[in-house]
């Protein structure tokens, strides 16, 4: 099933750039996926705006993978529960919208159990015209929640590169944001140079990246909610890459070979100060903290193989954590810190792998020849990362049941470097 | 006379002590029909700009008209490497050593060495692995004291030569280039 969405770009208050929407392509869905009714809103007045928050949210729960996700053919004011035992459905969600003024909504949404007929979870929230999308994620997140009692990903950001060829052989690097279902897209930087590994900051504030703009791989700081502010980091000598935040936002990893031998660091912004963390002749590099902040992974080549290691900050001590396989790169913790994704090769192709850290089982979750950049929805239920798609970049994600479970291309060029923000705000 | 000599000293000493690992030695190709119409000005705007081996727009024409008559001598501008790999071998420390004598006879110029890698494997590995492939070249120009007068950058996977994703491609990407400014 393949969905373009066209509904009007929402421009935001800071950045008033049309951008390219990503085209979002459901791959496949799961057989016994949880089956659900997200009915038409009841709406009184402005009729377009009820069907979005609705559609949004049934697009949200198909996406997950664990959920098949379907309409009624009316709305629903009061529930008919033979009906929908007779058709199967297990949780029933409805709602109706009320305009308060031009541009306010009163919001009521309820989650009914359709064996139990039990009320799981209603809610009255009001909102403002700009803010719709964003409530049907919040929303999204919190029947997730009363259902299967984890966090949603929904209520979330992603941050990723598009690169569109222009004339003359030129390219055209743009830094962009959107929602977790790859709507509402903004541009954050446009550059003629190569724009590398975007970041979030845990407060979802600041995105952190690397940048090519000065001739050299620099790292940098973008606010994407405050129009054209940038920091720069110290100038260091040689490569400075590979940017990721400490989970209390108060420090960045980097790779830096200030001395030609590429090593990880971290870099505090209170103080300016840099803390070698990796001692090595070989490269290491792509370092990221596990959830706790107590232990860091990345990526390097000491063993003559490009493996995945783990260094424990508190006793200082660096494991392997990859034996399988003889290329492993790029790893990053899932949000329980017990599971690694990373780039694993196999025979020729590249592919996304999952390593359980302690029994060291690795489980190869994709198909394709070039996957790249791999990194976890905040509630650990999937992963997106880049692959190829015939000569074009995409992102893709996949669910932890291992499946792909949607796409999103851009028309105009690639994508790539995908990153997952922390719950908004 | 004694110039040479040390040359062919140079040459053995690296091969003696140059690091074999499982993968292929960097391979030269040969690119001894490069005539002057291929010194391409590097043309800061235009990052994408293929070929731009050879000469930066901060030379002065004499330095370019050096430049033009080295590549006209079948001297390599780039050098080509295994798969993940950054070892010079002794028909690349060959073509180093022209450059090293060229940049003795031509005190004025410096020398730009961008480390650039194939499409495979994750892009900041490769760009690690891009400063290391430029770096082994330094390594070599630093036996003539020339390690002041040399730059190292890496772009990793991002600035191509060749844009097909298959082997014939790939190859054409893991390199150093040579660029006199």
């Amino acid at each position: 099933m393949k969905f373009t969405k066209l509904l009007a770009l929402f421009l935001t208050l800071y950045i008033g750039t049309a951008n390219a929407i990503l085209e979002v392509t459901v791959l496949k869905r799961i057989e016994n996926a949880f089956p659900i009714v997200i009915a038409p809103f009841d709406v009184a007045g402005d009729v377009k705006k009820g069907k979005v928050i609705a559609d949004i949210m049934r697009d949200n729960f198909n996406r997950s993978g664990e959920f098949s996700a379907s309409s009624a053919e009316n709305v629903i004011n009061k529930v008919d529960f033979d009906h929908w035992q007779e058709k199967k459905a297990e949780a029933i969600v409805f709602g109706k919208i009320e305009k308060v003024s031009k541009k306010v909504f009163n919001v009521w949404i309820h989650l009914v159990d359709v064996y139990s007929k039990q009320e799981l979870y209603a809610e009255k929230i009001t909102v403002h015209d700009s803010g719709i999308r964003r409530i049907a994620h919040y929303l999204s997140d919190r029947i997730y929640f009363a259902l299967l009692g984890e966090k949603g990903s929904f209520y979330t950001r992603l941050s990723y590169i598009t690169v569109v060829n222009k004339d003359k052989g030129k390219r055209e690097y743009r830094l962009e944001i959107s929602h977790s279902d790859a709507q509402n897209p903004q541009t954050i930087l446009t550059s003629g140079s190569p724009i590398l590994s975007p970041s979030w900051s845990p407060d979802q504030e600041k995105i952190a990246y690397v940048s090519f703009e000065n001739g050299r791989s620099e790292v940098f700081i973008r606010y994407p909610f405050v129009r054209r502010k940038t920091q720069k980091l110290p100038y260091f000598d040689g490569i400075a890459s590979a940017p990721s935040w400490h989970p209390n936002g108060e420090s960045l990893l980097l790779t830096l070979s200030k001395d030609g031998n590429k090593d990880i660091y971290s870099y505090h912004f209170k103080n300016d100060k840099l803390t070698r963390l990796t001692k090595d002749t070989a490269i290491d590099t792509e370092a990221s903290y596990s959830p706790d902040g107590k232990r860091i992974v990345f990526t390097s080549n000491r063993s003559g193989q490009v493996q995945i290691y783990i260094k424990d900050l508190s006793s200082n001590k660096i494991n392997r954590a990859t034996f399988e396989g003889r290329y492993n790169a790029k790893a990053v913790f899932s949000p329980d810190g017990k599971t690694l994704a990373m780039v694993h090769r196999v025979d020729k192709d590249y592919r996304i792998a999952l390593l359980d850290i302690k029994s060291r089982d690795l489980t190869i979750m994709t198909e394709n020849q070039l996957d790249e950049s791999p990194f976890f929805s905040p509630n650990g239920g999937m992963i997106i990362f880049a692959t190829n798609r015939g000569d074009r970049g995409v992102l893709s994600v996949v669910s932890l049941l291992g499946r792909e479970t949607f796409e999103l291309a851009s028309k105009e060029g690639e994508v790539r470097e995908p990153n997952w923000s922390h719950y908004s705000r | 006379m004694i110039k040479t000599i040390f040359l062919i000293t140079t040459v053995s000493l690296l091969s003696a002590c140059s690091i074999t690992k499982d993968s292929e030695p960097a391979v030269v190709e040969d690119r001894s029909s490069v005539t002057q119409e291929s010194i391409i000005t590097l043309d800061e705007s235009s990052f994408e700009s293929q070929s731009i081996v050879g000469a930066s727009a901060s030379l002065s024409s004499a330095e370019r008209v050096a430049v033009t008559e080295l590549k006209n001598t079948g001297t390599n501008f780039i050098l080509y490497f295994s798969y993940d790999g950054f070892d010079i071998d002794e028909s690349a420390t060959a073509q180093i050593i022209k450059h090293a004598n060229f940049m003795r006879d031509n005190s004025s110029v410096n020398l730009r060495l961008e480390g650039h890698a194939d499409e495979r494997g994750t892009r900041e590995y490769n760009l690690a692995l891009g400063e290391n492939r430029a770096l082994s070249v330094k390594e070599v120009l630093g036996l003539y004291d020339l390690s002041s007068r040399v730059e190292v950058i890496s772009f990793g996977e991002e600035k191509p030569i060749a844009q097909s994703h298959d082997e014939a491609g790939w190859k054409k990407n893991r390199r150093v280039e040579f660029i006199y400014q």
